[in-house]
């Protein structure tokens, strides 16, 4: 196993109350899995991407990374493993520096040297990589990050957050910022890249249909629980319709726990026996 | 003169405005430890020389000093996680005390002794008139290079991703935290070098002289910054320096001049700070104007 995520819960302080953000969660992800994470707002989703990436710790259970136990690592010891992307298109690159110097960052991980970022060789080899792209960056190594769209922005990011081929890729409704040109291609990049290099990704978004088409499996998250985990034929057989209907049950469920009834585990079972009807 | 007195100054004082410039623009802290360890490496230079150390070694103590101080600032804001301004203040604070430890009394007096500034113009062949002002040149330049050349590798590159954008450094494999305590510490180490030879350029270390740097150091890489609008890191750098000859000069010219105008050298501290206010404040007034006009 690439990741596994065993029995992590995480709550957080609200007022003298805690909030439940992942209940007993428990997910596998195989060399070369790629799974997509939907979920109604709320739901855990980039609470689990940070406990995996160690940007918060678990109340409970355990997170491995290639078989090794990384629960009690530091984000930045993680990211040896680890690749990020973020909604923001600002999130993943320094604005004030040029394409070249945001790549060449990225080429390494770990402690730097005061060997030159920029040496002609390292120059030729970023432009053969953000070529890859095929956004015509190669051409526009030495303009600041700051002065590119936003979809050219997240693309790089991509590159920088695969570019070390790390054994997990997490991906956080990377796409959502962009305009629907943009996330396309941003998504078509992805994919490309990821297939590539065999890269076990976990990718959040919002929308069904990117859910249903991208990856050989789909997770589905309702408050804090993995209601849905999808694979192979059973997601290829899965349909947007299917997938509305498996949310309105669980809004039939929601509105049942606002007049008093029911719990999140009946809920799950709820969505569980769906999953099996369809 | 007066032209040649400000350059000195300026040049001087140039090595602590390269030192804010580090830690206010590359790593966007806003670092309030420089009002101390100004003085500190005064302090620790003046005393080393009183004791017969060679200046050019005093200086460099006084950098070394700077450099410890300017960790302190850092690590109390990473590993202690004490808000970065306050982190400032506290070692600026603890400073203030030190320095009057350090000297045994609140200044020294350095007149008539080895200085680093003099002995290497003399060394040079530089005519008397112009011993500060070559030798203090030299010394910002050798600065000016190291800090432009530094900012160019791996490390200094990841130091100026971490003022930017932390985030991408911890995803990269790195821990912000070290890279700041590292960028403090250069900071200090400049400032601290600026102090000392500010104290065998002007013939004294005071526990009183680092008041205000921090204000100095902004006005001079904020002046530089709107005269030069530098777009490449080499103008960026440079910018520190030359506001910081800008900013003495006009210093120079309110002292000269501004008598007649009513207002003395107690009044300049504020206008440092008008001029401070005024460009901080400029890109959000005008913003609000433009949101109104349009
Ligand atoms: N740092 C935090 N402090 C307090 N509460 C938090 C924090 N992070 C998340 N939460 C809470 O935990 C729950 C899960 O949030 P999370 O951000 O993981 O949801 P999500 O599935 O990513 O939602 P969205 O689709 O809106 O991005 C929410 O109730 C949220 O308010
Ligand atoms: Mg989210």
């Amino acid at each position: 196993m690439i990741l596994e995520v065993l029995n992590v819960t995480k709550t957080f302080p609200l007022g003298a109350e805690r909030v439940v953000a992942l209940q007993d969660v428990t997910l596998f992800l195989a060399p070369q899995d790629f799974a997509t994470v939907i979920g109604s707002n709320g739901a855990g989703k980039t609470t689990l991407l940070n406990v995996i990436a160690g940007a918060c710790r678990p109340d409970r259970g355990r997170v491995k990374l290639a078989g090794r136990d990384v629960t009690h690592w530091p984000a930045h010891r993680r990211s040896f493993l680890i690749g990020r992307v973020f909604q923001d298109p600002l999130q993943g690159t320094a604005a004030h520096m040029t394409v070249a110097e945001n790549l060449a960052l990225a080429v390494k991980k770990g402690p730097r040297s005061l060997s030159f970022l920029l040496t002609a060789r390292r120059r030729r080899f970023l432009a053969e990589t953000v070529g890859a792209l095929e956004m015509g960056l190669e051409k526009r190594l030495s303009e600041r990050v700051a002065y590119l769209s936003g979809g050219e922005r997240q693309a790089l990011t991509v590159l920088m957050a695969i570019v070390t081929r790390p054994k997990l890729l997490l991906l956080d409704e990377h796409t959502a910022a962009l305009d629907p040109a943009n996330a396309e291609k941003v998504l078509a990049i992805t994919e490309r890249l990821v297939a590539e290099h065999g890269i076990t990704t976990l990718m959040v978004t919002h929308r069904m249909d990117q859910a249903l088409s991208v990856g050989n499996r789909l997770v589905m998250m309702h408050k804090g629980r993995i209601v849905l985990d999808l694979e192979g034929e059973e997601k290829r057989k899965l349909r947007v319709e299917d997938l509305v209907g498996l949310f309105r049950k669980i809004g039939v469920a929601d509105d049942a726990l606002l007049l008093g009834s029911g719990g999140n585990g009946a809920m799950a079972e709820e969505a569980k026996k769906l999953a099996h009807l369809l | 003169m007066l032209i040649l007195h400000a350059a000195e100054q300026g040049l001087i004082y140039g090595l602590m405005a390269l030192g804010v410039y580090l830690s206010f623009r590359v790593l966007s802290f806003p670092d309030l430890s420089v009002d101390g360890t100004f003085p500190l490496g005064a302090a620790v230079a003046g005393i080393l020389i009183l004791q017969g150390t060679n200046p050019f070694l005093a200086a460099l103590a006084g950098g070394g000093v700077g450099l410890l101080a300017g960790a302190f600032t850092g690590l109390l804001a990473t590993r202690l996680r004490i808000p970065g301004l306050l982190a400032g203040v506290l070692t600026m604070i603890m400073l203030y005390s030190l320095n009057i430890r350090i000297m045994g009394r609140p200044n020294l007096s350095l007149l008539g002794r080895p200085s680093a500034l003099v002995q290497l113009s003399q060394a040079l062949g530089v005519p008397r008139a112009y011993e500060n002002f070559v030798a203090a040149g030299i010394f910002c330049l050798a600065a000016f290079l190291l800090i432009f050349l530094f900012l160019h590798t791996e490390l200094g590159g990841a130091l100026r991703a971490v003022g930017q954008n932390p985030q991408l450094v911890r995803s990269l494999g790195m821990n912000p935290d070290n890279l700041l305590i590292l960028g403090l510490a250069l900071s200090n180490g400049l400032v601290g070098f600026s102090g000392a030879l500010a104290a065998q350029y002007s013939g004294f270390a005071d526990v009183g002289m680092g008041v205000g740097t921090i204000i100095a150091g902004l006005a001079s890489v904020i002046v530089g910054e709107i005269l030069l609008r530098p777009r490449s890191l080499f103008f960026a750098v440079f910018a520190a320096i030359f506001g910081s000859c800008v900013y003495r000069l006009a210093i120079s010219l309110a002292l000269r001049y501004g008598a007649a105008l009513g207002f003395t050298a107690s009044d300049l501290r504020l206008l440092t700070a008008l001029v401070v206010l005024g460009a901080l404040a400029a890109p959000t007034i005008r913003a609000a104007l433009k949101g109104e006009t349009s």
